[in-house]
């Protein structure tokens, strides 16, 4: 639970609030989803909360623990992956958890079980004694959230946790985290995929520029936004044109270079309608496609542009090392 | 933006009220740093040779100095040898900072300070690993320089102030290496923590004793506590053990460690900055 | 960077051979960015400049005593006998950069690219060589310099001083030679540098910071079959001793046949790259 977070570098006329005033509450046991495209303050938010960074303003508990006066309380009950899975190359899969192991306090009777416990639950028991350097990208994902879980902690954190992972991997990863959620451990997990949000999480925030700008549960927030966009392909010259016969129908909204977005007010039945005074008013369609109301829509409807989804998630915010 | 009511949070799991103690922690992360070293040739192979190098290059090439009126010994290995001695134990000291901007560098550096070890241990285990490193270099180059012609000149007990000045100097270097790792994060720290303590060591008794030396050398060596800890190091091998030899370099030894092992603990705790 | 190397600016007219001008072009070209690459990596610059000056510091003030011991010639201070050593020193960790340099050319690819010109070819090598020699004229002109004002004394005079220039830079030459043939063979940047501490070695194991006449045992026999040892010896008569034949011929020639062996081997491992590829 965080109040008022903040977090800004630099100072006096450079100020860059990375994170300005954040407000969240995590019901335990849920699945939390915080949305927002690259830069927006998502991991410096998770940083803060989980006593990699101090905050510069605000406060934070998390699983009871206040985390800059509380913080081993903290680090005692959570377990982070982050954006790039940290990992010693020099080591093997089975050694890194024996580490984490003894890191964390396990009784030295534990250490192997557990390992062999989360090395079979992640699927890497027969590349455990290989040395982390020649993992794949996925492998080392998994060993990340191997590592993680040593303790068995009540909250979990997942920074980006599918960004770069083929489909598959994504959805067995999805479906780790919901197992892991029905045995009754809260996740928070950053994202910016919108698909992501909307198939994991119960409630969402959304952040763009430091700031919250949605909370809720997606269907509700989809609710909200109501109406189905329809989106059409138009020549640059007869936007204007396009425009004026759209308006008709409900607002404009946010929409990719060359195409006009509309909100259907009377619902997708409206379509032909909207097709046929285009045609009269001679503009020329290329191409049309009808959306329901997704969390693409929300998110424009909060902050003005498009949520770049698929980016290619290689880009990495300016996040204080 | 609203505020929400705080509501206490019912775990679904117990729990958890354990952390390592430092002790415990410090062991894990120690045993992980020597393996580390182990496995990257590139780095392991050249701390130990280059103190073995340096005591047969410099004994060998400054040989001519034994034989200054008044110069406290006639073998320039007894002379050479701690010297190469106290470089490597430095510079294995100074190899942890390395490791530390290696892994702040990975992301790894993370992982560790997200568990509940004690700060401290995220020091001392690392520490532990350069002590380790700095006993093994010392024996290694002691044995290499008494097959070379190196004698004591005080039985057995000779090899004790060697051995404290090396676990001395890495443990200060260890305090150093970090304390910039931390500052810097970056591999910038690297060339720093290198030229550091080569200048320091090497404007001190390193290649001549006092006596011999003119102009601003004598008047820097005079000053410079790695004098005393080149002295603490020398005695056994060259002149007598005594009293005074070692008061100097054991309190040099302390208090650079203690103010490095601080600078350390600092810039660790700025990580969170 | 000069990328646009392998269209020929000055096309010439046909009566006149075309080769004859680009070559020069293309080779002034890749030496301007050799230069141009050390000029920028300062990092990589201050081993080959400070450390052989700071040494030189050190010596002069510890060593003042050493150089009345039986067995060191005469000189007036340690400093005087010390340059050559300098000289030799930061040449030989300066030439390791240009070779690095073209390895990592090898290992990206560009060298490959630039061999596919018939007016670059042997520009590629030549370019990185002349780098290389200009840097040599540099550090032993920046060296003598820098230490005139602490007392050095050329007893060579002007012509000595000439002399060791051209030492330096003939050195720089064989040397850049030899390191360039490694990195064309190897292909690998790593290991030019491993043989930085080879050098190294070699280096100690000579004359560079002492007389041989005082060393003792296996060493001495070492700093005897060494060659550096008689290259410094020669630069240093030059300085502490005049300008005499046998000084400069062991100044002047032991480089300059190291210089014709070192480039042949990099000429022959340069066709052989050629014929592989």
């Amino acid at each position: 639970m965080a109040r008022g977070l903040e977090r800004h570098f630099g100072s006096g006329d450079d100020v860059v609030k990375a994170v300005d005033g954040v407000d969240l509450h995590v019901e335990p046991g849920e699945i939390f989803g915080f949305l927002g495209p690259n830069g927006a303050g998502k991991s410096t938010t998770v940083r803060m909360l989980t006593t990699l960074l101090r905050p510069t303003g605000g406060s934070a508990r998390v699983a009871g623990f206040d985390v800059v006066h509380e913080s081993d309380d903290v680090r005692r009950n959570i377990g982070v992956a982050l954006q790039d899975a940290a990992i010693d190359p020099l080591m093997t899969g089975a050694e890194l958890l024996q580490l984490q192991a003894v890191l964390y306090g396990l009784p030295k009777s534990r250490h192997r079980e557990r390992a062999q416990e989360l090395l079979e639950r992640v699927g890497l028991t027969a590349a455990a004694d290989r040395r982390v350097g020649t993992y794949s990208g996925g492998m080392r994902r998994r060993l990340d959230l191997a590592l993680s879980l040593i303790h068995e902690p009540s909250v979990l954190f997942l920074d980006e946790p599918t960004t770069g992972l083929d489909p598959m991997s994504r959805i067995s990863l999805w479906e780790e985290i919901r197992r892991l959620n029905n045995d009754g451990t809260t996740v928070l997990l950053t994202t910016q995929y919108l698909e992501e949000a909307d198939q994991l999480a119960e409630r969402i925030a959304i952040i763009d520029n430091g700031k919250i700008v949605r909370r809720g549960r997606p269907t509700e927030l989809k609710a909200e936004v109501g109406s189905p966009t329809l989106f059409v392909a138009v020549p640059a010259e007869m936007h204007d044109t396009a425009s004026t016969v759209l308006l008709q129908f409900g607002e404009l909204r946010p929409s990719s270079e060359g195409t006009l977005g509309v909100g259907l007010s009377d619902g997708p039945g409206a379509v032909s309608v909207v097709i046929r005074r285009l045609d009269e008013a001679g503009v020329h369609v290329r191409n049309l496609e009808l959306h329901e109301p997704s969390l693409d829509d929300v998110f424009a409807e909060a902050t003005g542009h498009r949520l770049e989804g698929a980016g290619d998630g290689s880009q990495s915010e300016t996040v204080a090392p | 933006m609203s505020v929400e009511a705080p509501l206490p949070l019912a775990p679904t799991h117990e729990l958890n009220t354990v952390s390592p103690s430092i002790r415990v922690a410090s062991f894990g992360l120690a045993k992980r740093n020597v393996r580390g070293i182990r496995r990257l040739p590139s780095a392991f192979l050249p701390s130990l040779v280059m103190p073995v190098f340096q005591a047969i290059a410099f004994s060998g090439s400054f040989f001519a100095i034994t034989q200054i009126p008044g110069f406290p010994t006639d073998r320039s290995i007894n002379w050479f040898m701690p010297l190469a001695i106290l470089m490597g134990s430095g510079f294995a000291g100074v190899g942890i900072g390395l490791a530390a901007i290696r892994d702040i560098e990975t992301g790894f550096y993370d992982r560790l300070r997200l568990t509940p070890a004690p700060r401290t241990s995220l020091i001392t285990g690392p520490l532990l690993g350069a002590l380790g490193r700095s006993f093994v270099v010392t024996t290694l180059v002691m044995t290499v320089g008494v097959l070379l012609g190196a004698r004591w000149n005080h039985g057995v007990l000779s090899v004790v102030p060697l051995y404290v000045a090396g676990l001395g100097i890495a443990a200060a270097g260890t305090g150093w290496g970090l304390g910039l790792a931390y500052r810097f994060r970056d591999m910038r720290a690297a060339a720093l923590m290198q030229l550091t303590l080569f200048i320091g060591l090497f404007l001190s008794e390193a290649q001549t004793p006092l006596y011999v030396m003119e102009g601003w050398l004598h008047t820097v060596a005079r000053v410079n506590p790695f004098t005393n800890i080149l002295r603490l190091a020398r005695q056994g091998w060259v002149g007598e053990i005594t009293w005074e030899n070692t008061w100097g370099g054991v309190v040099a030894l302390v208090v650079i460690s203690t103010l490095t092992m601080w600078f350390a603990r600092r810039g660790l705790d700025k990580l969170g900055d | 960077m000069t990328a646009a190397l392998v269209t020929d600016p000055f096309p010439a007219p046909p009566d006149r051979p075309v080769l004859h001008t680009s070559n020069t072009a293309q080779t002034w070209a890749m030496s301007k960015r050799a230069i141009l690459a050390m000029w920028r990596q300062p990092s990589l610059v201050i081993p080959s400049m400070v450390f052989p000056l700071f040494f030189i510091a050190l010596g002069t003030s510890a060593f003042s005593r050493a150089i009345n011991v039986p067995g060191f010639p005469e000189v007036d201070s340690y400093l005087d006998f010390a340059l050559a050593g300098a000289v030799v020193q930061g040449v030989l960790f300066g030439s390791v950069t240009g070779a690095t340099a073209l390895a990592t050319d090898v290992e990206n690819g560009f060298f490959d690219r630039l061999l596919a010109s018939p007016s670059t070819r042997s520009g590629i090598i030549v370019g990185r060589l002349a780098g290389g020699m200009a840097y040599g004229a540099f550090q032993t002109t920046f060296f003598m310099a820098v230490l005139l004002p602490f007392g050095l004394e050329i007893k060579g005079g002007p012509v000595g001083a000439l002399a060791l220039i051209a030492s330096g830079t003939l050195l720089a030459l064989a040397v850049g030679a030899i390191m360039s043939t490694m990195a064309i063979r190897t292909g690998s940047s790593e290991a030019v540098q491993g043989a930085f501490p080879l050098l190294f070695i070699a280096l100690f194991f000579s004359s560079a910071f002492f007389p041989r006449a005082t060393m003792s045992g296996f060493y001495a026999t070492m700093a005897d079959y060494n060659p550096i040892s008689y290259l410094v010896e020669g630069m240093r008569d030059l300085v502490i001793g005049g300008l005499t034949v046998w000084a400069l011929l062991r100044a002047i020639l032991l480089p300059a046949l190291m210089a014709v062996g070192g480039v042949a081997l990099a000429l022959r491992s340069l066709n052989k790259r050629l014929a592989a590829s």
